[in-house]
């Protein structure tokens, strides 16, 4: 491996900007880091160059750690947005300054520094000044003079932000070419998916200070696991929906054609489907479509763009029942439009104008493997339950996980009453204000279809940091499936707490350490969450409290896989209102025994079932 | 480049105001009037006052004034104590705009607040700083006394108050500057292995050399013609410790007009060769560079 990053953290102010990021950059590969403006991407680039430290993990290149070897020492090239040339020195001066650093000869000098200016096919300009040249043959230069001592490594750090349409296009198709020529390890970061996908061997998209996913440009588009990737990488129609025995249903409508991902289990549950929208057909008539119908629809937007159109199609009926959640950043809550591109081809066979009904299908449905399709704010009142669904945590929870937050009033939580059912099983995550009864309120709703229950201080802020824990090894899966869900949206650091009873003896300690390894290597190896861990000793809620007391804007998110054991083992904790956010996983163990080829990450719990089990 | 217009003159087209944003050039003739009849108000005239006054006798009056022993005295105390002050200042300048310009600390603010000070504190409480601190009757007075060394009413005493009074000058001038230019350059030059002096004397210092330059030429003047923290330091000895504006003040006060108008005009002569220096280096550096 050329350059390996081991959990790398990068604090600033308390808050993790680059938060553990674990990392494999094979040799000769050119890999880009993607991301919005402060996700980390550039931070991640300084510390692999070393001009920025680390507050915790470990950096090697070519094997070696690096971690403490300051970045004199490191030898790698790095590009700057901005160029960075010396000003004050010629072209010449400025590719040769690496070679001086290293007293190397005159002649040798002058021979390199030729070599160099060809490769950016720049020969001849070795006596004008930076200022003297476009911003394009600026940039090579500086890509000249990232190379000239010969590093193993190159970076380059947004390197074509300054430049315009034109030159930016012509710039990277030369370093594709350098990099293929010298084969030399490139990590390149950029906000820009059209130029990640020009040049990379492999992509890893970064949010929040997490590196979501990393795998090759198309495969990461058609298979994105996260809605953050579904919806940065490409454009990206995210729709909530119910997942049948038969396949996938938007509302009342279900879709016959197979997904294209293998679907688990023949329980009922709620789903977040990507569409595409250079997959989506349209069509006069439902009848006319040759793909699966989705909903009909009226062309809202028509956008000529050349090669291809792209439109906007208010659902009117079909999935507009299931609810959809645009991309389009935008009141994505309440509408249900879909984005549409289709090619010239497509326009003449079946032309469509402002305001026309159409018939929508969609060749290819993608599920996300997510446990958190939506939220359902739950309260005895409506008045509670609105303002429940207006808390700013989770506001910004649910606008970066691009889902909606429905509300319901439930009066039976005033006083819950274990026989008294839901007329209708809960859908997505419940969520509850704190209060006195709350252990009371969080049984009802686990008992009556959540699967998963947040429940939310008045006065919840973004955690700093995420506690997980589960009761017993069965609730593993899916607790880690949940926190590596919530951690790709929360800037936090994930601590995973293994608790062995107080009285445990010496020959039970392996065994915990061994569950903290494990739990560590599953988070891993299954979403890609690096967590650190923590072993802990005494009765499970004396711990998390003892924990959760440290510092304030902590959250938990506690699995447990029966509610004999949530009134156990945790009733003493949800005796009062909590002051954290808490995040409760709720899978019955019976059921997982009943269901051996569960898929680990999208076993989130057949709702109506479970209801009926209890 | 190839053809069309250089990408610095159209900035600079851009820049400039339409022609319909100014009126006539009636307008553009009395603003440009204004200023120089209060240049003519404010700086010629008393320029002129002051050589024509050293002439008035002649100039064999004038040259003979600085054969007086004491300006002679007066005009190499203060040629030694601005060539003391301004490297010494300029050495704390650069560290202090490297150290605020480059770094993040706690009272950082608190840090640029105090290199003002000098400027915002009157130069007299400047000198009598110092005196309360080495003068007899001052903290260190008794210990100072007992190992016979002077500061006060000597040399170390006029340079420690110029340093004073002139240490904020290469500062202000860079700190602004070295914020504003950034990392970039001396980053990149570290990652092809520079180390600390080669980035410093290679990148850092061209990048900052006009700030750096004006600084300096600031400094120099300030220090050559700081009059009133001297003033107290000083003790006002004759041939000993005073400096070239204590000696004008002298001079005036007996009456030697030409005397103290000759050593004026010496003190403005200095100041205006620094300053034509300095433009002379910026326009030759400048026309090779951008040529």
């Amino acid at each position: 491996m050329s350059i390996t990053l081991d959990q790398v953290t990068k604090r600033y102010q308390g808050a993790p900007v680059v938060n553990d990021v674990s990392l494999e950059v094979a040799q000769g590969e050119f890999f880009v880091l993607l991301g919005p403006s402060g996700s980390g991407k550039s931070t991640l680039l300084r510390a692999i160059a070393g001009l920025t430290g680390v507050d915790h993990g470990r950096i090697a290149l070519h094997g070696q750690d690096v971690t403490h070897v300051s970045a004199r020492q490191r030898g790698v090239g790095l590009v700057f947005q901005n160029y960075a040339l010396f000003k004050h020195m010629t072209v010449g001066e400025n590719i040769e300054f690496a070679l001086r650093v290293r007293h190397m000869k005159a002649a040798d000098r002058l021979k390199r520094r030729r070599e160099l200016l060809r490769l950016v096919a720049l020969e001849g300009m070795d006596d004008r000044l930076p200022t003297q040249l476009s911003g394009g043959q600026q940039q090579r230069v500086a890509v000249a003079r990232a190379l000239a001592h010969k590093p193993q490594v190159l970076l380059l750090d947004e390197p074509f932000g300054a430049l315009d349409a034109k030159i930016r296009e012509e710039l990277r198709r030369t370093i594709r070419q350098v990099q293929r020529e010298l084969k030399i390890t490139t990590v390149l970061v950029t906000h820009d998916q059209e130029e990640a996908f020009a040049l990379a061997d492999r992509i890893g998209v970064m949010n929040l200070g997490r590196l979501l996913e990393s795998g090759k440009p198309d495969e990461l588009y058609a298979r994105p696991a996260t809605r953050f990737v579904a919806t940065f990488l490409g454009a990206a129609n995210l729709l909530l929906a119910r997942q049948t025995t038969q396949g996938i249903r938007f509302g009342s409508t279900p879709v016959r054609a197979h997904p294209t991902d293998k679907l688990d289990g023949g329980r009922e549950h709620e789903v977040v489907a990507v569409l595409r929208p250079e997959e989506i057909e349209l069509a006069p008539t439902r009848d006319a479509l040759r793909t699966n119908f989705i909903a009909n629809g009226v062309v809202e937007e028509l956008v000529f763009t050349g090669a291809l159109e792209r439109m906007r199609v208010r659902m009117t009926s079909g999935a507009a029942e299931g609810q959809l959640v645009s991309s389009g950043a935008e009141n994505h809550a309440s509408s249900a439009f879909l984005d549409v591109t289709r090619t010239q081809y497509e326009h003449r066979a079946f032309p469509v104008t402002l305001q026309q009904s159409v018939a929508v299908g969609v060749r290819r449905i993608h599920v996300l493997p997510t446990p958190l399709s939506s939220y359902t704010a739950c309260a005895s009142g409506p008045e509670a339950a609105e303002r429940l669904a207006r808390h700013p945590f989770l506001a910004e929870l649910a606008a970066r996980m691009k889902t909606r937050i429905a509300s319901r009033v439930e009066p039976t939580l005033a006083a819950p009453d274990r026989n008294v059912a839901a007329s209708t099983p809960i859908s997505g995550v419940a969520v509850i204000a704190t209060q006195n009864n709350l252990l009371q309120q969080s049984e009802w709703l686990l008992q009556n279809g959540a699967a998963e229950l947040l429940v939310l201080p008045s006065q919840a802020a973004p955690p700093q940091r995420v506690l997980i824990h589960w009761a017993d090894d069965s609730a593993r899966r899916s607790t880690l499936a949940v926190a590596a869900s919530v951690l790709r949206h929360v800037p936090a650091e994930a601590v995973y707490l293994g608790i062995l009873p107080g009285a445990a003896d010496d020959a039970q300690k392996p065994l915990g350490v061994r569950a903290l390894l494990d739990a560590r290597s599953e988070a891993q190896s299954v979403h890609g969450l690096e967590m650190r861990t923590e072993l802990h000793f005494g009765g499970a809620a004396e711990a998390l409290n003892r924990q959760l007391g440290e510092s304030t804007d902590q959250m938990l998110i506690l699995g447990i896989s029966s509610l004999q054991q949530l009134r156990d083992q945790f009733g003493a904790m949800l005796a009062s209102p909590v002051p954290y956010s808490l995040m409760i996983v709720y899978r019955p163990a019976k059921e997982l025994e009943v269901n051996p080829r569960l898929d680990g990450i999208r076993d989130t719990g057949g709702a109506g079932e479970r209801a009926a089990l209890s | 480049m190839a053809s069309g217009p250089t990408k610095e003159m159209l900035a600079e087209l851009a820049s400039r105001p339409g022609r319909d944003t100014i009126v006539s050039t009636f307008i553009k003739a009395v603003f440009i009037g204004l200023s120089l009849l209060f240049l003519a108000a404010l700086l010629f005239a008393p320029l002129v006052t002051v050589f024509v006054t050293a002439l008035e006798k002649g100039y064999e009056m004038y040259f003979e004034s600085f054969r007086d022993s004491d300006t002679i005295a007066a005009i190499r105390l203060t040629l030694i104590t601005a060539a003391i002050v301004v490297p010494v200042n300029t050495v704390f300048g650069i560290a202090a705009a490297w150290a605020i310009g480059k770094f993040e600390f706690r009272g950082k603010s608190m840090l640029i607040t105090l290199i003002d000070l000098p400027i915002a504190v009157s130069p007299v409480i400047s000198g009598l700083i110092y005196v309360l601190l080495f003068g007899a009757q001052g903290w260190f007075g008794i210990w100072l006394q007992e190992h016979d060394i002077s500061i006060i009413y000597a040399l170390p005493g006029i340079v420690l108050a110029t340093m004073f009074v002139t240490f904020p000058y290469v500062a202000r001038e860079l700190i602004p500057l070295m914020q504003q230019l950034g990392n970039d350059e001396e980053e990149a030059a570290i990652t092809m292995g520079a180390g600390g002096l080669m980035t410093f004397f290679h990148v850092t210092l061209p990048k900052i050399r006009w700030g750096l330059v004006y600084g300096v030429i600031l400094c120099n003047a300030r220090a050559m013609g700081e009059f009133g923290a001297v003033s107290v330091v000083s003790g006002h000895i004759r041939g000993m410790t005073t400096t070239m504006p204590l000696h004008v003040e002298i001079l005036y006060n007996e009456y030697n007009f030409v005397g103290a108008f000759a050593v004026a005009s010496l003190l403005t002569l200095l100041a205006v060769v620094t300053l034509i220096v300095k433009t002379l280096v910026e326009w030759r550096t400048g026309y090779t560079r951008t040529k």
